[in-house]
């Protein structure tokens, strides 16, 4: 048996009733509701339309043009994009010179219920753009699409080849819906359908997407807890947890028309893929996507895995196209470490090579 | 680097032994038509109830919740298309506006020495 130096035991007892005591203290935070303050980079409402708002962020120091435009996803809250000072991909873009726009869909009710891709597509995307070239008076944009956000970028590029895009770039962007795990599959090969798990305003509740997000990884919730409690005395483990906790458990409603359209040309047609693609009326390619391209994507990400991302740059006609794949998760491609060391860097430089100094 | 304590490596263990398992069942297509079907179930029952309700509720002339739910879809859709026409009519007077800002711009420099 080893012999017990006093002085490491004391240490241990020491360490274990300081970080004891800290444990009470943020579990009495987290046990009283207080919530670490998100999305809190200065901006302004630009232009807005039902729930949609075009969101203008302040830069003193934009010295890239053309500006860049930000499309986020239709299923959860904008703010992982801006979580906390230190630790937001949209003050590292302003910090870089970009002149930052977000289009946000805010939190759909049942006036959205009836809302289609092509609402998103062809309605607000393009609006928010002319806004955005209006205001600054430029005559392009660069676009970026994080999730299912990118999903809508390509949809607009294919739909309208000649979109003023000087570039597109997508993250953790889903398009071989295969590979999408349980939340697909039950509407995919389970059959189910999207009317069966309405709300009564007719969009699908949050809680259905947040269910399937949990099933993806059936313990991480417990695990979550352990991990908690582990670093409970750690105080910046417990602000980065809250922050994480509130976004990933709060979804916001998915129109209903626009989840049926989902469901039956990505999900059961796999259309991005197999090129079965319907935007209104007309017929849309992923090849008619021509202006500078990059795909980021995570071999980590269980939400959209690599399967299910990686056959995008096969699919897209721009002859101007990238691909990185990054050790990360889905959502460490914009938030943590890796994001601040290689994500984040390489948009900026991708979009750089493709801007230029404003004058 | 310090090492985890017992009670946390005891539950690592455990964690790696059963989340791989468990995360190979929910991709099964068992898995997904259960829950598909379980899904349906739960909509059937719903919409029995809430027939149910409605007949209670019609029968003392009030309106039920599936009445409120259809007008609100109909309020919906009208604002919809509301939403739709006031993008397009944005749309036009953009367009309108470039083209008079364009034929000024040509009248002026027609006009110039």
């Amino acid at each position: 048996m080893p012999m017990l130096n006093p002085h490491s035991v004391l240490e241990r007892v020491r360490r274990d009733v300081e970080r004891n005591a800290l444990r009470a203290r943020n579990g009495i935070g987290l046990a009283t509701g207080a919530r670490p303050s998100v999305g809190g980079t200065p901006k302004d409402v630009a232009w807005r339309s039902g729930r949609t708002e075009l969101w203008h962020y302040r830069n003193d120091d934009a010295r890239f043009a053309p500006p860049l435009l930000i499309v986020f996803s239709l299923i959860s809250r904008s703010y992982i994009l801006d979580l906390s000072p230190g630790n937001s991909f949209v003050e590292r873009l302003l910090k870089a010179g970009f002149d930052v726009w977000l289009l946000d869909w805010g939190v759909p009710d049942e006036r959205d219920a009836q809302n289609r891709l092509e609402d998103y597509v062809d309605e607000y995307l393009p609006a928010g753009i002319a806004r955005v070239l209006e205001l600054t008076g430029r005559d392009q944009v660069n676009l970026l699409g994080y999730c299912f956000g990118g999903d809508l970028a390509l949809l607009h590029a294919a739909h309208h080849p000649h979109s003023p895009l000087r570039s597109i770039t997508v993250m953790a962007t889903p398009v071989d819906f295969r590979h999408m795990g349980p939340l697909a599959d039950v509407f995919g090969v389970g059959g189910l359908d999207v009317a069966d798990v309405l709300d009564a305003d007719g969009n699908v509740p949050p809680q259905v997407v947040l269910l399937g997000f949990r099933t993806l990884k059936p313990t991480s919730e417990v695990t979550r807890y352990v991990d908690l409690w582990e670093r409970l005395w750690d105080d910046e483990y417990v602000a980065a947890y809250q922050a994480m906790t509130a976004w990933s458990d709060n979804h916001v409603p998915f129109p209903g028309a626009a989840a049926e359209e989902v469901v039956q040309m990505l999900v059961r047609d796999n259309g991005l893929v197999t090129d079965r693609l319907t935007v209104g009326d007309d017929r849309v390619h992923l090849a008619d996507v021509r202006c500078p391209f990059l795909t980021v994507l995570a071999n980590r990400d269980h939400i959209v895995p690599e399967p299910a991302a990686a056959p995008l740059i096969e699919l897209v006609g721009a002859p101007d196209k990238h691909e990185l794949r990054l050790d990360a998760g889905h959502i460490g491609l914009v938030v943590g470490k890796t994001a601040a060391r290689t994500t984040i860097p390489t948009i900026i430089d991708f979009m750089q090579q493709r801007s230029e100094v404003s004058t | 680097m310090a090492q985890p304590p017992l009670w946390r490596r005891l539950y690592d263990t455990a964690e790696r032994a059963v989340s791989p398992r468990l995360e190979s069942v929910v991709r099964t297509e068992h898995f997904a038509r259960g829950a598909a079907l379980a899904g349906r179930a739960q909509a059937i029952t719903r919409t029995q109830v809430a027939a149910l309700s409605a007949r209670v509720w019609h029968l003392v002339n009030l309106p039920t919740g599936a009445d409120i739910a259809r007008l609100r879809a109909q309020i919906g859709a009208l604002d919809r298309e509301v939403r739709r026409l006031a993008l397009h009519v944005e749309q036009q007077q953009a367009q309108h506006d470039a083209r008079t800002d364009e034929k000024e711009t040509d009248g002026a420099d027609a006009q110039s020495p």
